[in-house]
């Protein structure tokens, strides 16, 4: 079957459209990610979200709702910690990691499916990606982008110096945790596709692999837009035709690439 | 401009600066000084309104910290030596952020920005990285970016940090012109305070309490040196008025200034 013709299968073609929204989105947050050194923050939030993903999973409710609202209520947490330098960040993420993925497995042994079930929480099941999903996603995402297009410089400024955008009228706490809400949503919304060991490979990786090559925040978003959508198109299509897993297929594409760049980058040197 | 009243800051239950009374005039340079953990940082931060006093009260124009800060404009540049290398903005877009909520086109405010990299000596760095600027570039950059919007009042702490000798003189000099050229109130905290001294108006000797306040001429002549450090100090003057510091000087480089 060629590329084509896959895209006329429901699910492909769904998988595809999602995966794209997606790789949009998770781009443009990477920036923030990247300039905030915030990977290890994004990589608690996502495993944090395995936790309410499984209590929606048990309770019968929408795992999407449920892992969206831990992950915010943990991210804000983290963030929260962080910022009043109480705990070192590192022990606060780990702790709660580590917490609520031993909830997620322990609420999830609950169920009959155990294994499918706790694997493609763990790593994506891109088949299971739905129209509804989609139009979730779309929602999000526009949502993110006015919040991003209207604050996007001011953001940026706060992760340059906090203090010093603070002084210059700056709300800085508002901007702080609107963006861990925005990226706990968008983490959670990634979880499909990707799963919740991976979603943060996709908010981390995007401008890591573009600050190889572009030193401009301008060009770091572009290309890493550029480069999401090739990473993610041709690893579902990769996945699909030699039967991997999907998630793990875009993050190895993904991986590779950096590994690439960077190595040339080296070399050149 | 500044006035003080009573001031305690507490944090962690250990007293950081204690009773402080303190008046500082429109368009002063005024430097505090004093050893390290001495309060200097924390009575900025609380000038800025990151601190709450424990007891005690701040008024800038008769108003707290943060009242003025939300209605009037201040330029802060924070203690750092430099700057992530690799964060991925121009020294234009840093000098830009000074002008965040000022509801202005887009091209207006590149033209501002460039006129003030101007106006700091930064011209033609418009477009370069500011993360591999040098840190007396950036230092200069944040200061475009602190006076873009016009401030009343510029808070600098410890603004010599990363830079060289002879960097550290010019960017005094700078300062004293800003201050000349706009009437700027400028307040900076400073460890060298042989070199400040040439440019300040006003010393403010700050060891958790207040040891001095008042002309640079002042501070050296009395014994407030050794009540600030708590021990004897030799202090070494950096001034072109300085006869003292003639005994130091080759005797050919004596000649070439007397004649």
């Amino acid at each position: 079957m060629n590329i084509l013709e896959l895209l006329t299968t429901d699910f492909i073609l769904n998988a595809v459209i999602g995966g794209l929204i997606l790789a949009i989105l998770l781009s443009v947050l990477s920036l923030f990610i990247y300039v905030k050194k915030w990977s290890f923050i994004n990589v608690g939030i996502s495993h944090a979200a395995f936790g309410g993903l499984a209590i929606g999973y048990i309770a019968g409710i929408s795992p999407s709702i449920t892992g969206s609202i831990f992950a915010v209520i943990v991210g804000i947490l983290i963030g929260f910690l962080s910022k009043r330098g109480k705990f070192h960040e590192d022990i606060s993420i780990g702790i709660l990691l580590s917490f609520s993925m031993a909830l997620g497995v322990i609420l999830i042994s609950f169920s009959n499916n155990y294994n499918s079930d706790l694997f493609s929480f763990l790593f994506g099941n891109i088949l299971t990606i739905t129209r509804e999903d989609i139009t979730t996603l779309g929602i999000f995402t526009v949502i993110a982008f006015a919040f991003l297009y209207v604050y996007f410089k001011k953001l940026l400024y706060c992760c340059f110096d906090e203090e010093v955008a603070k002084v210059s009228g700056v709300k800085t706490d508002f901007l702080y945790y609107s963006l861990i809400v925005l990226m706990a949503i968008a983490t959670v919304l990634s979880i499909k596709l990707v799963g919740s060991i991976l979603a943060s490979a996709m908010m981390i990786l995007p401008a890591a692999t573009s600050s190889q090559i572009f030193w401009h925040y301008r060009s770091i978003v572009v290309f890493s837009i550029i480069i999401s959508i090739f990473t993610v198109v041709t690893g579902i299509f990769i996945s699909f035709e030699f039967n991997l897993p999907s998630g793990s297929t875009i993050v190895m594409v993904y991986s590779v690439i950096f590994f690439v760049i960077t190595a040339v980058k080296r070399f050149l040197k | 401009m500044i006035e003080i009243k009573d001031l305690t800051v507490i944090i962690d239950g250990k007293i950081i600066i204690e009773d402080i009374n303190l008046n500082i005039e429109d368009g002063e340079i005024v430097a505090i000084v004093g050893p390290n953990g001495g309060g200097k940082t924390t009575l900025i931060k609380t000038l800025l309104g990151f601190i709450t006093p424990s007891s005690g009260v701040v008024y800038i124009d008769g108003k707290n910290p943060k009242g003025f800060i939300k209605e009037s404009k201040v330029g802060y540049l924070p203690q750092k030596s430099s700057y992530e290398k690799d964060f991925p903005v121009s020294a234009l877009d840093v000098v830009m952020f000074g002008l965040i909520n000022e509801k202005i086109p887009k091209s207006q405010k590149i033209r501002k920005a460039m006129e003030y990299m101007k106006y700091v000596g930064m011209e033609g760095f418009e477009n370069y990285p500011f993360g591999r600027l040098s840190g007396g570039q950036q230092q200069r950059v944040m200061i475009a970016r602190a006076l873009i919007s016009q401030p009343k009042l510029l808070i600098l702490d410890e603004p010599s940090t990363g830079i060289d000798v002879v960097a550290q003189e010019n960017f005094y000099e700078f300062l004293k012109k800003i201050n000349q050229d706009r009437g700027i109130t400028v307040i900076m905290v400073s460890h060298d305070v042989g070199v400040v001294a040439n440019y300040v108006h006003k010393v403010a000797g700050l060891n958790r309490k207040l040891h001095f306040f008042g002309k640079p001429k002042d501070f050296f002549q009395t014994n407030v040196l050794n009540q600030l450090y708590g021990s004897d100090v030799n202090l070494l003057i950096h001034s072109p008025e300085c006869i003292t510091c003639q005994h130091f000087m080759p005797d050919k480089l004596l000649e070439g200034i007397k004649h």
